[in-house]
């Protein structure tokens, strides 16, 4: 063991003494502001998936800025956002009035070779479709996959790189989406990606250890496809296992994409999602169908977005306080990217 | 008064000429950056493997794709950045093609094929590709998104102008000289 730190810190070392002969890049500054409106059918919010949660407002999503820096082969990126999308409604145990900003991401990398970089800090996860920043979604409203599972892993990652077409993670990692570890270091996840031919990319993933409601193990698949250059294909399926019949989730969501102009692209989601059975107590089922359009202009994007959610259990409520099987709202967000 | 107003003139005279500054189109309409270059007392071979040593040091960015004795073709690789003063991201890049012909004492470049790919920035806050198809520099967009499509079909040219400056530099450059390294000075403070 000792050998073996002895040989990392001696290559570290090398590498270090090599990379401060390479150039450093100028400060990256980058972000992004969201603001949205929104209509529940039922006249009051209805659909609990993360954000766009106001109904009948002109509400806030949040202000993101993202400072990146590389000296030579290390890099640092930290990512704060401001408001109630990257506040209370992207941390979950984080409340309102306390928390003036969150943290998205907080790491340092360090390229060992072209192919071998380890990174350390706080980053969002690996799993699943979308992500937290509006700029990365498609759709405005999100799935049940992405509320019900993490948004950011703390820990150390190792990536090795294969080929342009096969890389490798591996990690230790924090509870989810905590600052300070509250089980300690006790996860280990990894990622297989594969790109079989051009515009396919594939990310196996692989969490587990200390999760939402317990220790647990999540599988995950995201991939997406540009088949052509009008028409992208994406699919997300995941599969969480709690111990002791602790419950979990499984569902899937599928993302075609059509650009219809070179402004204008129409998107669908489709996810069939479900709570796995908790203490002998069946979990509720979901179907949902979100019909978005993405109409761009310079750094500002327009999304008009129409959702439809079924659960056979009535999680809803109709406009007269009643439960129902139905949900659907109505939302137009602008997202402006700098 | 009349001086004013002569100012402004030259002004925008100057903006407009700045902003004509763009890419010429070939006999397909395709966007083409082409110099004919004299190289003096270089002979065919030494600007062929002149060209061949400036590609390979920039082997992340390039790639030849054929090489003859007397041309090389490559494909590569320019960022588009989206900066203000000194901040900024990269937004995209810029694929090209790159053909490198050479006579004695003369040779001929040109870049063309320029295909843009936007970047998006992922999870982590790292600017990656969005898609792997690419949309030739010369296309016409809609109204929406002229603005934005100028603003990159300047950006380009200013990087390829720039990349043929450097490799018409690289090509002047005699490599035969080699750089001797110039011991590094000591100071002594004991005596003065």
């Amino acid at each position: 063991m000792k050998k073996f730190l002895t040989a990392i810190v001696a290559m570290a070392s090398t590498t270090c003494a090599l990379a401060q002969e390479a150039p450093t890049s100028p400060l990256e500054i980058s972000g992004s502001v969201d603001t949205y409106f929104k209509y529940d059918f039922a006249k009051q919010p209805n659909i609990k998936t993360s954000f766009a949660s106001d109904h009948n407002s002109v509400s806030l999503g949040m202000i993101d800025l993202v400072l990146k820096k590389r000296t030579g082969k290390a890099s640092f990126v930290g990512e704060l956002s401001f408001g109630p999308r990257g506040q209370s409604q992207s941390i979950p145990n984080a409340a309102e009035d306390v928390s003036s900003f969150h943290i998205q991401n907080l790491y340092v990398n360090y390229d060992f070779t072209d192919k071998f970089s380890m990174t350390a800090g706080y980053m969002g996860t690996f799993i699943g479709y979308e992500v937290i920043s509006p700029v990365g979604n498609f759709n405005y409203s999100t799935s049940y996959l992405f509320t019900n599972g993490p948004f950011q892993n703390a820990g150390i990652k190792a990536t090795y790189k294969f080929s342009d077409k096969v890389s490798l993670m591996a990690g230790l990692f924090n509870d989810w989406n905590v600052y300070t570890a509250t089980r300690g270091v006790s996860s280990v996840g990894g990622q297989l990606m594969v790109s079989p031919v051009e515009g396919w990319t594939a990310y196996l993933n692989v969490l587990s250890g200390a999760g939402s409601g317990g220790y647990g193990t999540i599988e995950d698949l995201t991939t997406s496809y540009q088949i052509s250059k009008a028409f992208k294909l994406g699919l997300n399926a995941a599969n969480y296992d709690i111990d002791n019949d602790g419950g979990g989730y499984a569902g899937v969501a599928l993302y075609p994409q059509f650009a219809v102009a070179d402004a204008v692209t129409l998107g669908l989601r489709g996810e069939y999602f479900k709570y796995k059975e908790v203490a002998g107590v069946a979990g509720d089922k979901y179907t949902a169908v979100t019909f978005t359009a993405n109409i761009k202009s310079g750094g500002l994007t327009f999304i008009p977005e129409v959702r439809l959610d079924h659960s056979g259990n009535k999680p809803f409520v109709k406009e007269n306080g009643l439960a129902a099987p139905n949900a659907g709202q109505f939302s137009l967000a602008a997202v402006y990217a700098f | 008064m009349r001086y004013t107003f002569l100012l402004i003139i030259s002004f925008f005279s100057i903006t407009l000429f700045a902003q004509q500054k763009q890419f010429a189109t070939d006999d397909n309409g395709k966007f083409i950056y082409y110099k004919v270059v004299d190289s003096q007392k270089v002979s065919k071979a030494m600007i062929i493997q002149r060209a061949k040593n400036f590609v390979a040091a920039q082997k992340k960015a390039i790639k030849i794709v054929t090489a003859t004795d007397s041309s090389i073709s490559a494909k590569g690789t320019l960022i588009i950045d989206k900066t203000v003063l000194v901040v900024g991201h990269p937004s995209g890049e810029v694929t090209y093609h790159l053909t490198i012909e050479a006579r004695n004492e003369k040779y001929r470049f040109w870049l063309t094929d320029f295909e843009f790919i936007p970047y998006q920035r992922d999870r982590y806050g790292n600017f990656v590709a969005v898609t792997t198809i690419g949309t030739p520099l010369e296309k016409k967009v809609d109204k929406l998104t002229t603005g934005q499509w100028k603003d990159i079909q300047a950006t380009a040219y200013a990087k390829v102008e720039k990349f043929g400056e450097s490799l018409k530099a690289y090509l002047a450059k005699d490599d035969s000289v080699k750089k001797q390294n110039k011991p590094v000075e000591t100071i002594s403070t004991k005596t003065w």
